[in-house]
């Protein structure tokens, strides 16, 4: 069993227990989780066969963002299982190579079109924020979300944050998320969960799957707060079960209590590499090694040294060259760099590990912004192509706002703020008059972005921001 | 200044495909133009459709021609295109339909090609899948089919480069300089070269470089749209159309599709939810199977329309300045042929199948116009 049975942090309430079919042989679920945690829960790594030379493939983001983790459920094929809620009676399949075409056609009922004031997309820290803002200024929002649980990867952070009091310095992130989801519904704010927005018409409507329906959103403002997606890096075996993002393995651990593997490389010494160990470290498991291929360490000196203090060794000017298994990872071997990062010959040394956790950067959600014509820029220091926008965070469509990682990858204190920017400047647009806390959250959020670790941040938002 | 024996604007399939025959016959000190990267104009966006059911003669010609050409280059271009031969079924709703459809198969049987009517049941047995409940018949013809337009693109760049022909991707054309009638240069943003010899392959750019020589080609834009699934195993290879619904799946597996919203021109490339909306409703009335694929992209690209839907070839009032445009949705499957017909028209003066003799830009001012009755999606 893979659960996580004592945690000093978490105690985790399981729902009732379910039955459902994989492969067909009954597999024993906790109600309120997901297929793929069910399944990995219960040691089945892998869930599929890649399409050209079926090799074996497992869950990589746990999020809904890499369709790593596509199965056949109840005779549809390319289902995404680790945002599906297991639900009793329900088969599961793997897919050898592509899936088969769906078994029969389903009958959906007619599409539900809603018109909204404020239409926002994803429920993390960014879109709570803004979401609470609007409520509490007389305007109701609708937020969207694709996991099943409001609150995106905030509900996973254990450690405490940063920052001043008012960015809520020395909370844990799981508690920041209790009480904006607490303030969210105690607003009656509406929200559909386990719904993907598939696609942004216009600048006008978006359409949405929610669950067996069909949703458009007809909307006079929209706020994307979709958040970012995992990067991949190149290496032989990379595909292998076992090898996770960083924040997938965090999912696993501290939403579902469920270890992500025994004896773990961590890949990538910035502050989500480092945390994330700490928290492996936590809920017992056997950090082997973290690597980074700079020359030095990029996270706080807090976070490492934390982690070191568990004789975690850190190994800077290292990179992993491949991983070796048949079903999942069995090994990992890194090799030094020079400073050209460059490999040295010579310098291979496997390490007995069954996961690899890659906290080697985010690149932000952008794809709906990108079909309604939303202009975008490449800017290496944020994380990819991000939106251009103005300092309200209002994006070339003047009814299209952004906020999070969405707009460049940083924080959950830097979303918060941005969620609040864009509600405000919504509501500055609808005639009330917010110009005070717009101000105000405007300048705190430069404020926070002017330690050393915003730097990049700052200088990358030069590239992108009009007035 | 570069002097270049001819300069081809426009890396699509028609650019690429003039291109490959002229340097297969020796012509290599040649530059092809592209504002974007090959591939990236309609070549890129298209429906993957091959098809030799037309309703005119030279649209049956030339396309038989060209089915021909696509077995040739699956195998002698240096990488596979994906020429699959696994025919267009036509759905027929009433029997009217059918009768009109049993007069162009018998035009397209006079010359050559094995399209046949049969009944709702064959239509069923040829794909199992179907709703056969509200179609009167079908018009079948299994030599049509489809090929893979990025495959093609890369294929021909690839048998290019063998032959040290040059694409010049990333380059605009800005002016096309004329003296005494004739072509002298081709100016872009990044050089100027000299030539005699200039082929406005520009697909919805054409209209704008023929300008550029004084020439006004008949043309209009009109955004059609395409969405994809998510990949599932193969298991539909023919293309099947019924109304301005068609679709297929490709070798990837996707079910690739379209349909007309007939609208009025726009220089708008985005997609719509009313396509969405269209395409999903008549996809599902023909193949209900489908309904819990996802959509994984839409997109949009430009039908580049002449008068009669048919392209526009061959010469200009400007000595030199020759054009292969105006497609009407069927510049892809025609690519082969229009390449080979332009290679050797440069080269012999000549249009070696007489049927497109019809297709001068000329016919426009002499009233001679051609009608398709066969335009899809
Ligand atoms: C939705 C859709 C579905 C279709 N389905 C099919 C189908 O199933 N079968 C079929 O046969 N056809 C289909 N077509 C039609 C087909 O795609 C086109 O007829 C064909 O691609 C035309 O090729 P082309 O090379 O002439 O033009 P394009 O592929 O558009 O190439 C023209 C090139 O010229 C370049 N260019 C333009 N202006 C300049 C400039 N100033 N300087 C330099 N370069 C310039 C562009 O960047 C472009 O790369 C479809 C089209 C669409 C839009
Ligand atoms: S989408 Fe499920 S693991 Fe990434």
């Amino acid at each position: 069993m893979r659960e996580i049975s004592k945690h000093p942090v978490l105690s985790f309430e399981r729902g009732k227990r379910i039955k459902f079919l994989f492969e067909g042989s009954p597999v024993t679920a906790y109600q309120g989780e997901t297929v793929a945690m069910a399944l990995y829960r219960n040691g089945i790594d892998v869930f599929s066969e890649s399409p050209k030379l079926h090799r074996p493939r497992g869950m990589f983001c746990a999020i809904g963002k890499c369709s790593s983790c596509m199965m056949r459920v109840n005779g549809v094929p390319n289902v995404r299982t680790c945002i599906l809620p297991v639900r009793e009676g329900m088969t599961v399949e793997r897919q050898k190579g592509l899936g088969e075409k769906p078994s029969k056609a389903v009958k959906y009922p007619p599409p539900v079109i809603r018109e909204e004031k404020v239409a926002i997309v994803g429920s993390g820290p960014a879109g709570l924020s803004a979401a609470i803002t609007l409520a509490e200024n007389g305007v109701a929002p609708l937020i969207i979300e694709q996991n099943p649980r409001l609150g995106g990867q905030l509900i996973k952070q254990t450690h405490k944050f940063f920052g001043s009091e008012r960015e809520n310095a020395g909370k844990r992130g799981i508690d920041i998320a209790s009480e904006m989801i607490e303030s969210v519904k105690k607003a009656g704010v509406e929200f559909y969960l386990n719904s993907t927005a598939f696609g942004f018409y216009e600048g006008k409507t978006l359409g949405v799957f929610a669950e067996n329906k069909l949703l458009k959103i007809r909307s006079k403002y929209f706020i994307f707060a979709t958040g970012a997606a995992e990067k991949m890096i190149p290496f032989e075996g990379n595909d292998l079960p076992g090898v996770f993002g960083a924040g997938a393995a965090q999912t696993m651990m501290n939403v579902y209590g469920i270890k992500p593997g025994e004896n773990v490389l961590m890949v990538g010494a910035g502050n989500v590499g480092l945390i994330v160990s700490y928290q492996m470290l936590q809920a017992g498991i056997n950090v082997k090694a973290v690597i980074e291929a700079a020359p030095k360490i990029g996270g706080y000196f807090v976070h490492a040294a934390k982690i070191r203090r568990f004789g975690v060794p850190i190994y800077t000017s290292t990179t992993i060259k491949k991983a070796i298994g048949e079903r999942r990872v069995e090994k990992a071997v890194i090799v030094s760099l020079n400073k050209k990062f460059e490999e040295i010959p010579g310098t291979e040394k496997a390490l007995d590990v069954d996961t690899i956790c890659l906290a080697t950067g985010l690149i932000p959600s952008v794809s709906l912004l990108a079909q309604s014509g939303v202009r975008m820029k490449y800017v290496s220091a944020l994380g990819g192509y991000v939106p251009l926008r103005n300092k309200y965070l209002r994006t070339s469509l003047p009814n299209v706002y952004v906020a999070g990682d969405i707009t460049g990858i940083e924080e959950a204190s830097t979303a918060i703020l941005e969620g609040e920017i864009a509600a405000y400047s919504i509501l500055s647009d609808m005639g009330k008059d917010v110009e005070k806390e717009l101000s105000d959250a405007i300048s705190e959020l430069s404020e926070l972005r002017s330690g050393p670790f915003g730097a990049k941040i700052v200088f990358g938002m030069k590239e992108v921001q009009y007035e | 200044m570069k002097s270049k024996d001819v300069v081809i604007i426009g890396a699509g399939i028609t650019g690429l495909s003039v291109a490959y025959y002229l340097s297969r016959n020796g012509v290599r000190n040649i530059a092809v133009i592209d504002k974007s990267f090959p591939g990236s104009g309609s070549t890129g966006r298209c429906g993957t459709g091959i098809r030799q059911q037309f309703t005119t003669r030279e649209h049956i010609v030339l396309m038989r021609e060209s089915v021909k050409l696509w077995r040739e280059w699956e195998t002698s271009l240096p990488l596979s295109v994906h020429f699959r031969q696994g025919g267009y079924l036509w759905l027929l709703e009433t029997e009217k339909e059918v009768s009109n459809f049993e007069k162009y198969v018998k035009l397209q049987n006079l010359f050559g090609v094995e399209s046949r009517i049969i009944d709702k049941y064959e239509a069923k047995q040829i794909v199992p899948d179907l709703d056969i409940e509200s179609i009167a018949g079908a018009s079948w013809c299994p030599t049509d089919g489809n090929a893979y337009p990025f495959d093609t693109v890369e294929a021909l760049k690839l048998a290019l480069k063998n032959y040290g022909t040059e694409i010049n991707a990333f380059e605009e054309v800005v002016g096309i300089e004329t003296r005494g009638g004739a072509v002298k240069s081709v100016i872009t943003n990044k050089e100027t070269y000299s030539t005699n010899l200039v082929i406005d392959a520009a697909g919805f750019g054409a209209r704008k470089i023929a300008k550029m020589a004084g020439i006004d080609l008949p043309l209009k834009l009109y955004r059609h749209q395409i969405a994809v699934s998510e990949p599932v195993k193969v298991f539909l290879e023919p293309m099947i159309v019924k109304g301005e619904l068609y679709f297929t799946q490709t070798y990837r597996g996707r079910i690739i599709g379209g349909t007309d919203l007939n609208e009025p021109e726009t220089e708008s490339l985005q997609s719509t939810e009313r396509f969405l909306e269209k395409y999903a409703t008549e996809l599902l009335s023909v193949m209900p199977v489908l309904s819990s694929l996802n959509v994984m992209r839409q997109w949009a690209g430009f039908y580049v329309v002449s008068p009669d839907h048919h392209p526009i070839l061959g010469g200009t009032p400007v000595s030199g300045f020759l054009v292969a445009t105006g497609f009407s949705g069927h510049g892809f499957m025609l690519g082969p042929v229009i390449g080979k017909l332009m290679a050797m028209y440069v080269l012999h003066g000549i249009m070696y199948l007489p049927e497109a003799n019809n297709l001068g830009l000329d016919r426009f001012k002499k009233g001679k116009l051609i009608e398709e009755k066969a335009v899809i999606g």
